[in-house]
C-alpha cells in the first residue's frame, strides 16, 4: 500500500512539475525569436494523458469528505484522540514508516480514495498509544457520557477579524498540518495557507472574561 | 481509478454544502457525543493522576457544570509532560457507564435488594460483629487493592490491624508486585526503586525484560521511543517470552523459554566476571555476597509455609556458583544463543554505556519472582550501573497506587504504615499513632491474598469485605475461590462503581464514589505521592471507600480512632499517617503541597524531592562523605545473591503440551470493570482472544477467527484464535488477555506463587488446545 501511493503521489508531483514546465516553455516561446528548435511543442500531448491518469482529487485538491461533522465523530469531546477510520495491520509498532508514511506530509491514497489528514505532531511516534481502530459499533453496556459542545466557528470579534484559536495547542501547535492542504477539514481549511506565521493574527483564547482593574 | 468524475463531483457537492452550512450557521456542530445543556460551553481545568495503570501520567480534567467532559495530559506533570495514552485521554467516560452502582444492595431471600446506603453499613457492622463474637477476629477480612487511594488503605489498615486486631488485610497488589518488594527488601532491604523516570533521558541502552511497554506502560515507552530519536546509539533490547509491539520497536528482539530469565541472568554475570568488567571499586565499598535456600517448591498446597536462611558466602563461592551458568550451558536451557547470551553481557559490560531496566508482571508473576528480581540488581551491582542518572534497575507497577497506597501504606498482612507486625518497635510506634494499646495489634501474620481466599474457601475466614478490586476475574484457579465464596456461612461485602463477577458473589454491595469524585491521593511506580480533589460529585448514594470503612468503624465503636469530619478528612489521614515516614530516608510531602503539584517525589527532604536514592549526591538520608549508601541495610552494603535456575511449577508434557501465557492489551486495564464501559476502548478491543503460532494453529487445524478450547487440570475456556495478531507467541505457547469476564481464563491459570513473595505466577502453566 506504501509503495502504491508513494508512487502516485510521486506521479502527481511530477504531473505538476509538467504542467508548470510546460506551461513556462510556452510563454516563453511565445516571447523567443525565431530559431528555437523544432517540435519543442509536440510534447504536450503528455499533458493530456497526464491529466487522464492523475485522479480529479489530486488534481483539485480537497475530496469533500473530511467535515467537521466525520471530524467530531471520531472524537468522544473535543480534542480527544480520533479514532483509525481505516485497516491498520494489526502487527503495527514503533515501527514509524507506516502511519507515518501517510499522515506524516498527507497525500493522497488511491486504495482509501482519500487525502491523509497530516498528523499536528509527528513526533510522537507510538501511534497506537493513543489512536485505535474501531472494531465494532457496539458497546459493552451503554454509556451517559456527554460533553461540550464543539468550539463553534466564525468567532471573529468583528465583521472580518481574524479569529482566535479556539482549541488548546497542547498536541496542536502546528496549524498548517489541519488547516491547510487537501487533507484538511473543510470548514476548517483556510483559504489563505501560504501565509506561515498563522499566531500573527490567530491567538488562543484561554479566557471568556475581560479586563478588570484589581486596583 | 476507482473515483469517476459523477462521484467526485457528487461528493465534493456534499462537502460544499456541508462547508457552506458552516459558513451560514456559525456554531452549527455536528458533533457524536450528546451534547450539555451548560450555556456557557466553558470547561475549567483541574489536575489529577490517571485512573489506570501506575505509570502516575498527571492529566487535567475538563469540567463543564458538574461534569467531567474532557482530557488533557498535564503538561506540569513530569512523568508524561502533557502526553497520555487512549485510556488517559478517555478516563472521564469510565465515570458515566449506564450502569453504574448507585444504590447498596443487600442480598434477601437470594436476590439483590437496593437499601439506604446507612442500612446496609449497618448490616456490615453488624455481621463483623456476629463474626468476631462466634469465629474470633481472624476469620473477619478485608481484600483491597492498589487502586485504594492512599486514605483508604490507611484506614483499612488501622481499622483491621489497630482496632479489630487481626492481620486479615491484603489488597490485589500482592497478585502484582509483591516479588517487586521482596526483591527490594532481600537486596537492598527497603523498598521501592532507587531511580526515576528521568533515567529515561539518559540511558544508552534499555533492557526490557518481560515487558511489553508499548501496551503497559506506552507512556514512558514512548518518551524511550523519543530519547532514542533525540540521541544517537540508544538501544532497546527487548528481552521475553513473546513477540509484542515492545518487540517490534526494539533494536533486538530477544525471546527465551518460560522462568529461563533467572539462567539469563546468571550467565549475564558470568560473562561480566569472566571480562573482568565488574565494577571491582564499587562492588568492595558497596556489596555483599549471599545465598538462600534452593528447592523451595511453588505453593500450591494450603498451608504451605516457607522461611528463606540467608549465608553469606565469598565472591569465589558466588563465581563457583555461576560456573553452571555459562552462555553455552544457559543457551541449552534457555533457547537464547550463547551470542546473544554474551551480547547482552557486552552492553550491561560496557563501562561507557548507562543501563537501564525495565521489568513489571514477566518477572513479578513468577514462581521464583523475588530470585529474578535479585538477579538483575545482581547485574547492575556488579556493574556499578544503579542510582546515577541512566543507570537503572527499574521495577514498574501495574496499578496507580500499588506503590502509594499498599507498599506504602503497607496493606499486607505483615506489614505496617512503618516496618513489620513481627517487630515490637514498629507496633509501638502504630500503636502509639493510631491510639490504640500495643496489645492491638497481633505480631503474627496471617494470610496473603491466595492463602486468604483458601481460608475462604475452607472456612476459617467467614467474613470479606472487598473494595476496588474485582478478584472474581483475577485470581489463579479461579474456580477453586468463586466455589468457595459461593459457600453458605461466607459473608461477602463488595465495594464497587460498577457490577462484576465479584458483585455477583456479594451479600452486600456498596455503592463507591470513584476516581474524581472523592479526594484522596496515588503513588505512583517513581515514588511519587499525587493528590487529587474531589472535581466532580458521584451519582446517587456513591460514598469513598475511606468513608465507607470510617462509617464501619464508628459503627464498631471506634469513634475515637475515627474522629474527622466530612469536609476535612483527607488532609487529617494525611498528616496523621505521615508521621509514619518522618526520616529522610522516607519523609512525605505535606497536605498543603502536595495540593498545589502535579505529584511530589519521596523522600521529600527540607522542601526538595529525592530523585536518586542511595546516592549522596542527591539523597540527603546517605551517610555524609559516602558516594553511595545502600542505607536499607544496616552496613549500608546491597546484597548480591546466588539465586539458580528452577523451572515453573507447571511445564508443558505429553498431555498438556503447551504453555499458557497471560497478560493485558493497551485498550483495556485490568477485568475492564472501567475501560469495557469506554466507547472507544471497547470498540477497539470488544472481546478478548487467544494468540497462537501460525504454525500451531495449522496443526490445530484452526484459522483466524475460528474457536479454540483451551484446556487445563483446572478448567477450560473457549474462544477465538488470534493468528499473526498483535502479539505472536512462539510455537508451544499461546497467549490470552485476562480481561474479558465471557472468558475467564484465570479458571485454567494455576495458583502456584514464588514461595518468598506469595505471588501468582500468572504467566506459566500447562494447558493442551482443541479445535472447539
Amino acid at each position: 500500500m506504501m509503495n502504491k501511493r508513494a508512487k502516485i503521489s510521486t506521479a502527481v508531483v511530477m504531473g505538476f512539475a509538467a504542467v508548470c514546465l510546460s506551461w513556462t516553455v510556452v510563454s516563453m516561446s511565445a516571447q523567443a525569436a525565431p530559431g528555437v528548435q523544432e517540435g519543442f511543442d509536440w510534447s504536450g500531448e503528455k499533458i493530456y494523458n497526464r491529466y487522464n491518469e492523475t485522479p480529479l482529487q489530486a488534481m483539485t485538491g480537497t475530496d469533500g469528505t473530511r467535515t467537521l461533522n466525520t471530524f467530531y465523530e471520531r472524537r468522544q469531546y473535543p480534542g480527544s484522540p480520533p479514532t483509525i477510520p481505516h485497516k491498520v495491520a494489526k502487527t503495527f509498532s514503533g515501527d514509524t514508516t507506516k502511519c507515518i508514511s501517510c499522515h506524516g506530509r498527507g497525500g493522497y491514497d488511491a486504495e482509501l480514495d482519500a487525502y491523509a489528514p497530516v498528523t499536528p505532531h509527528p513526533e510522537n511516534e507510538n501511534c497506537f498509544q493513543c489512536h485505535v481502530p474501531v472494531t465494532t459499533e457496539k458497546l459493552f453496556v451503554e454509556t451517559d457520557w456527554e460533553s461540550v459542545s464543539p468550539p463553534k466557528l466564525g468567532r471573529s470579534m468583528m465583521g472580518g477579524s481574524p479569529p482566535p484559536v479556539p482549541h488548546s495547542l497542547q498536541l496542536r501547535e502546528d496549524c498548517i498540518a489541519c488547516h491547510t492542504g487537501p487533507g484538511a477539514v473543510a470548514e476548517i481549511r483556510v483559504e489563505h495557507g501560504s501565509r506561515g506565521n498563522c499566531r500573527q493574527c490567530h491567538v488562543p483564547q484561554v479566557t471568556t472574561t475581560t479586563f478588570e482593574r484589581n486596583n | 481509478m476507482k473515483l469517476n468524475r459523477r462521484s467526485f463531483i457528487k461528493s465534493a457537492a456534499a462537502g460544499s454544502a456541508i462547508a457552506a452550512a458552516g459558513s451560514i450557521f456559525p456554531g452549527i456542530s455536528f458533533a457524536n457525543w450528546k451534547e450539555q445543556q451548560d450555556p456557557s460551553g466553558q470547561i475549567t481545568w483541574k489536575k489529577a493522576p490517571c485512573r489506570f495503570c501506575g505509570t502516575g501520567c498527571g492529566v487535567l480534567v475538563g469540567v463543564s457544570g458538574d461534569r467531567a467532559v474532557a482530557v488533557k495530559g498535564d503538561p506540569n506533570c513530569s512523568v508524561n509532560k502533557g502526553l497520555c495514552c487512549v485510556k488517559g485521554f478517555h478516563v472521564v467516560q469510565a465515570l458515566y457507564g449506564k450502569d453504574r452502582l448507585r444504590t447498596a444492595q443487600v442480598r434477601r431471600g437470594g436476590k439483590m435488594v437496593e437499601v439506604p446506603i446507612s442500612e446496609a453499613l449497618d448490616i456490615i457492622a453488624a455481621k463483623m460483629k456476629e463474626t468476631i463474637k462466634q469465629t474470633g477476629k481472624d476469620s473477619v477480612a478485608m481484600y483491597g487493592s492498589g487502586q485504594w487511594t492512599i486514605p483508604d488503605g490507611y484506614v483499612a489498615s488501622k481499622l483491621f490491624k489497630g482496632c479489630i486486631g487481626t492481620n486479615n488485610v491484603e489488597a490485589n497488589a500482592r497478585l502484582c508486585m509483591a516479588s517487586a518488594v521482596t526483591g527490594f527488601m532481600t537486596s537492598f532491604g527497603i523498598d521501592e526503586p532507587m531511580g526515576c523516570y528521568e533515567d529515561i533521558e539518559h540511558a544508552d541502552v534499555f533492557v526490557t525484560w518481560g515487558n511489553n511497554m508499548a501496551e503497559m506502560h506506552p507512556v514512558l515507552f514512548s518518551r524511550m521511543l523519543a530519547s532514542r530519536k533525540r540521541r544517537k546509539n540508544v538501544q532497546i533490547i527487548d528481552l521475553a517470552t513473546r513477540s509484542t509491539r515492545s518487540s517490534q520497536a526494539s533494536d533486538r528482539s530477544i525471546l527465551f523459554k518460560p522462568n529461563t530469565d533467572l539462567a539469563v541472568a546468571n550467565a549475564i554475570c558470568y560473562e561480566i566476571i569472566r571480562n573482568d568488567w565488574v565494577d571491582w571499586d564499587f562492588v568492595k565499598k558497596h556489596t555483599t555476597f549471599h545465598k538462600g535456600k534452593t528447592n523451595i517448591g511453588y505453593g500450591t498446597e494450603d498451608h504451605f509455609k516457607f522461611k528463606d536462611a540467608p549465608e553469606d558466602i565469598s565472591f569465589e563461592e558466588y563465581k563457583e556458583f555461576l560456573s553452571d551458568y555459562t552462555p553455552e550451558k544457559v543457551e541449552k536451557i534457555s533457547g537464547v544463543s550463547a551470542l546473544e547470551i554474551k551480547y547482552l553481557a557486552s552492553l550491561y559490560g560496557d563501562p561507557s554505556k548507562k543501563c537501564t531496566s525495565f521489568w513489571c508482571m514477566g518477572m513479578n508473576q513468577h514462581v521464583r519472582g523475588t530470585w529474578i528480581n535479585n538477579l538483575v540488581y545482581n547485574i547492575h551491582l556488579l556493574t556499578g550501573k544503579i542510582s546515577t542518572p541512566g543507570n537503572s534497575p527499574f521495577s514498574l507497577t501495574g496499578q496507580p497506587s500499588a506503590c502509594g497506597t499498599v507498599r506504602e501504606v503497607g496493606t499486607l498482612t505483615h506489614k505496617l504504615p512503618h516496618g513489620v507486625v513481627m517487630k515490637e518497635e514498629h507496633r509501638k510506634m502504630a500503636a502509639e499513632i493510631w491510639d490504640v494499646p500495643l496489645a492491638n495489634i497481633d505480631p503474627k501474620p496471617t494470610y496473603h491474598t491466595v492463602e486468604m481466599f483458601r481460608a475462604l474457601d475452607r472456612g476459617d475466614i467467614r467474613f470479606i469485605w472487598i473494595q476496588v478490586t474485582n478478584p472474581m476475574i483475577t485470581m489463579p484457579n479461579l474456580n477453586r475461590y468463586r466455589n468457595g465464596a459461593l459457600k453458605d456461612d461466607r459473608f461477602i461485602v463488595v465495594s464497587d462503581v460498577y457490577p462484576t463477577p465479584t458483585t455477583d458473589v456479594a451479600d452486600v454491595i456498596l455503592p463507591a464514589a470513584m476516581w474524581v469524585e472523592q479526594e484522596g491521593m496515588f503513588g505512583n511506580s517513581e515514588r511519587r505521592t499525587q493528590h487529587f480533589d474531589r472535581i466532580v460529585p458521584g451519582p446517587g448514594e456513591t460514598m469513598s471507600d475511606t468513608w465507607q470503612i470510617i462509617e464501619v468503624a464508628r459503627r464498631l465503636g471506634y469513634e475515637k480512632q475515627f474522629p474527622w469530619g466530612e469536609d476535612e478528612y483527607i488532609g487529617k489521614i494525611w498528616e496523621e499517617y505521615r508521621r509514619f515516614h518522618d526520616s529522610p530516608k522516607h519523609n512525605m510531602a505535606p497536605y498543603t503541597v502536595l495540593k498545589k503539584r502535579s505529584g511530589v517525589q519521596w523522600p521529600f527532604v527540607d522542601g526538595k524531592e529525592t530523585r536518586w536514592r542511595f546516592n549522596s549526591k542527591y539523597d540527603p538520608a546517605c551517610k555524609p562523605g559516602s558516594d553511595f549508601d545502600f542505607y536499607g541495610k544496616k552496613d549500608g552494603k546491597a546484597w548480591i545473591w546466588a539465586r539458580p535456575y528452577e523451572p515453573a511449577a507447571e511445564s508443558p508434557d505429553e498431555e498438556y503440551d503447551f504453555w499458557l501465557n497471560t497478560g493485558r492489551v493497551i485498550e483495556h486495564w485490568h477485568t475492564g470493570t472501567m475501560t469495557r464501559r469506554v466507547p472507544v476502548l471497547h470498540r477497539a478491543v470488544p472481546e478478548s482472544y487467544v494468540e497462537i503460532h501460525p504454525e500451531d494453529a495449522m496443526n490445530l487445524g484452526v484459522t483466524n477467527g475460528e474457536m479454540v478450547k483451551i484446556i487445563s487440570r483446572r478448567g477450560e475456556v473457549t474462544m477465538k484464535a488470534s493468528i499473526n495478531g498483535r502479539g505472536n507467541p512462539p510455537r508451544g505457547m499461546v497467549f490470552v488477555p485476562f480481561f474479558d469476564e465471557t472468558y475467564k481464563i484465570n479458571e485454567v491459570t494455576l495458583d502456584a506463587f514464588c514461595p518468598i513473595s506469595k505471588q501468582p505466577d500468572y504467566k506459566k502453566c500447562a494447558v493442551r488446545l482443541e479445535k472447539a
